[in-house]
């Protein structure tokens, strides 16, 4: 009886005419877990919960910020591993998208509109060459992205060229000026300024022109050396007279010859030496050896463990971050700013995320809502210390660490708490 | 190098059409599909066929230097830079403007190519070449270096101004409208420029190229032709670079720097020579293999190498260009 569906016209077309076998069922089932395996997407967003936070990251991973730029993808892998590592935000993972901008703001631009409308990212977090940052700046407005930069220097990405969209969680000249120049004129009262004659190099010069000025210095003259000059000795060798001491603005290979040529000609025994923290990142040291001796400069964020960096914490990004860049450079540079602030720069997206349940573009304005006023607190997303995000032009204000270069080693002489180094806002986001 | 080409006929069925006409209708079906492409293109890549127009209109521009002058330029960077400084300048210092923006960067590349045609076009060979590239490196230093002017190495950002036609239009720019707005202005240089070359102006352009000494023993003032054809050249380019600069909103030293100059001869080489389209086609197959290759290897991929490769192949085995290779295949 419990058989005799088997003999119905129906059932003989199914089971005995091979139109569903065991064979098919298998085959059938085998294909549609294959084709879910390979179309993740759609079933992903079937189960919003699993669906990655696409963070885009505009980086210069070939040309000639290439060096920094892969330095700056291991702060920002480190801290998405630790973050996926730990359940993810707001229970969903953080997919990173890295564009390689070559550092050339033309394929910036490309690489950006791609990430926009291809890649569909939810926000941005990168952007390592000012010229880049500020060329990318109009496409996530207009696309209304939030963009959190993660190594520009230039002045203006917070004052005149702001906009709601953009923020930096990390500092500026014009707050290293506000923090240094106390010191700089406990020095001596007299300087020179040595600097590298582009657009970040004379906003810098600026910042400290005022600065020094405000605690009673004197700047008795300026240098402008072109950016990538290979021999200084001619701009250098002009640089005498009455003063005390020698500021210069360099960063990359132009602070290795500023430091060597400059000792070769005698300056930095002459007059007293210090400058931007650039000058002296740990990648240069190895180049510049004993003759930086004496340097004193102002930084972010320093590879030692004196003073707030003797932190369990910063030892664990220290140590993570070493044995990372150890597999991509095997010269073992130490951690430098770039590591720390695109590590710090995801950790402050997390916050901002949890705080806002932000769950993609649509939730923009709450993210931003979110990120005005921030408070970073000092711990394992922020190793280098406490900073909060200004509302009125999204800057933040860390803690500077005043510094001597003395036997290959940094020596930390000061710390300059973030609420001492603020500049007024200059932004005015309407415009 | 090319010439215009004789009117032969070409079978089509029964019928038999003269090249003009044939010429016209591909001209027609290329327009076609160029004013449907936004409608029917993702954003991306509708953004990348306008890109590919304005970086075709350069290297147009310097093809009525190469391909019908017989100069190789070096300083086409410079007149497209300047383009794009003057637009930005005039939208962030004077007013909104679309049509001042495209005026001022136009007269701050005839400026330039002025300058350097004066003194560049009493030399030939390697000689025009070589000063060409000079000039537009001094360019490039004052406008990386007049920081409180040019923006130094971060350049000018501004806002993109709207689509006016006075009294009749004002809206906007969307990505579709820039693209027919750029896709216009290119096609309106096309025309203009493939008038000159085919005009007695352009005859003498072209007889310069093949005997500068016989050109000027019957008569023509060489350098005059020179400079002229310099200038015409610079103001294309500019043009180029204010579209530019309105697509991107922003204007940079980078462009400036000669490698741009480099990549327009290699886009004239790619796509053929004296053909004044073939730029175009050369600039879209640049960039269309850059995007790709970064899609099929990835983004670090040094598409360079490849790109390199195909670039020898191309001079060894097709020294007409893409175009020349599809004029001679279809007139077989």
């Amino acid at each position: 009886m419990s058989e005799k569906w088997k003999q119905e016209k129906w059932a003989e077309d199914i089971w005995y005419r091979g139109k569903v076998t065991r064979r098919s069922i298998v085959g059938w089932g085998g294909g549609a877990i294959g084709a879910m395996m390979l179309v993740p997407a759609p079933w992903r967003a079937a189960f919003g919960a699993e669906k990655a936070y696409k963070i885009g990251s505009e980086q210069p991973l070939s040309g000639p910020g290439a060096a920094g730029g892969k330095t700056a993808v291991v702060g920002l892998q480190m801290a998405a591993d630790r973050i996926n590592g730990s359940g993810g935000v707001n229970g969903r993972p953080i997919e990173l998208v890295i564009a390689d901008d070559e550092s050339s703001p033309a394929v910036a631009r490309q690489k950006t509109e791609k990430l926009v409308s291809e890649d569909n990212i939810d926000l941005h977090v990168g952007g390592f060459l000012s010229n880049i940052c500020l060329a990318c700046m109009p496409v996530w407005e207009d696309a209304k992205i939030v963009n959190i930069i993660s190594v520009c220097l230039d002045t203006t990405l917070t004052t005149s060229k702001c906009n709601r969209y953009s923020f930096r969680p990390y500092d500026y000249a014009p707050a290293q000026a506000v923090a240094f120049a106390p010191t700089l004129t406990k020095m001596g009262k007299k300087w020179h300024v040595a600097f590298t004659d582009y657009s970040w190099g004379q906003s810098t010069r600026d910042a400290y022109i005022n600065e020094i000025k405000k605690n009673g210095g004197e700047i008795v003259g300026t240098t402008g050396i072109p950016l990538g000059t290979p021999d200084m000795t001619p701009f250098l060798s002009k640089i005498s007279g009455d003063f005390d001491g020698l500021f210069g603005i360099f960063f990359g290979k132009d602070g290795v010859t500023l430091v060597t040529q400059a000792y070769d000609l005698g300056l930095t025994k002459k007059y007293k030496f210090a400058g931007d923290g650039s000058i002296s990142e740990s990648t240069n040291l190895i180049a510049i050896g004993n003759k930086i001796d004496g340097f004193i400069g102002i930084n972010r964020y320093i590879p030692v463990f004196q003073g707030p960096l003797d932190t369990p914490y910063h030892h664990k990004f220290f140590d993570e971050a070493k044995a990372r860049l150890l597999k991509i450079d095997p010269s073992g540079p130490l951690p430098d700013k770039y590591v720390q602030s695109n590590y710090e720069a995801i950790n402050c997206v997390k916050l901002g995320i949890e705080k806002s349940k932000f769950q993609g573009r649509a939730d923009t304005m709450k993210l931003i809502e979110a990120l005005e006023g921030l408070v970073m607190k000092a711990g394992e997303d922020f190793p280098q210390g406490d900073k909060v995000l200004r509302k009125e032009d999204h800057q933040a204000f860390p803690q500077e660490f005043i510094f001597e270069v003395s036997g290959g080693t940094y020596h930390l002489k000061e710390t300059v708490p973030g609420d001492k180094t603020m500049a007024p806002p200059a932004c005015n986001f309407s415009a | 190098m090319t010439a215009a080409p004789l009117e032969k006929t070409i079978p089509v069925g029964n019928a038999k059409l003269g090249h003009t006409t044939v010429f016209w209708i591909g001209f027609a079906v290329v327009m076609a599909i160029l004013i449907v492409a936004p409608l029917i293109l993702p954003e991306f890549w509708r953004r990348f066929l306008t890109e590919v127009l304005i970086w075709g209109l350069l290297a147009m521009s310097s093809d009525l230097l190469i391909g019908y002058t017989g100069m190789i330029s070096f300083g086409h960077s410079a007149f497209f830079g300047l383009g794009m400084y003057g637009a930005a300048g005039s939208l962030i210092a004077l007013s909104k403007s679309l049509w001042l923006a495209t005026l001022c960067g136009l007269a701050a590349a005839a400026g330039a190519a002025l300058f350097v045609a004066y003194f560049s076009t009493r030399l030939r060979d390697i000689y025009f070449a070589i000063t060409t590239l000079i000039f537009s490196q001094i360019f490039y230093v004052i406008i990386f270096t007049w920081t409180t002017v040019t923006g130094g190495e971060n350049g000018l950002i501004f806002t993109r101004p709207h689509l006016t036609i006075p009294f009749l239009y004002d809206a906007r720019f969307t990505s579709t409208t820039m693209h027919w707005f750029v896709l216009a202005v290119v096609t309106a240089s096309y025309l203009i420029l493939r008038r000159l070359t085919r005009s007695p102006f352009g005859m003498v352009l072209q007889s310069i190229r093949e005997n500068e000494p016989r050109t000027r023993a019957i008569g023509y003032p060489v350098e005059r032709y020179k400079i002229v054809s310099v200038m015409l050249s610079g103001l294309f380019a500019g043009l180029a670079g204010v579209l530019y600069a309105v697509q991107n909103q922003f204007a940079a030293p980078d462009f400036v720097f000669f490698l741009t100059s480099g990549d327009t001869v290699i886009y004239n080489v790619i796509g053929g020579i004296g053909t004044l389209v073939g730029p175009i086609v050369g600039a879209g197959f640049f960039q269309l293999a850059r995007e790709l290759l970064a899609r099929l290897f990835g983004d670090q991929f040094p598409y360079l190498i490849p790109l390199g490769a195909v670039f020898i192949a191309i001079i060894i085995l097709l020294p007409q260009g893409l175009l020349g290779f599809a004029r001679r295949w279809l007139n077989r």
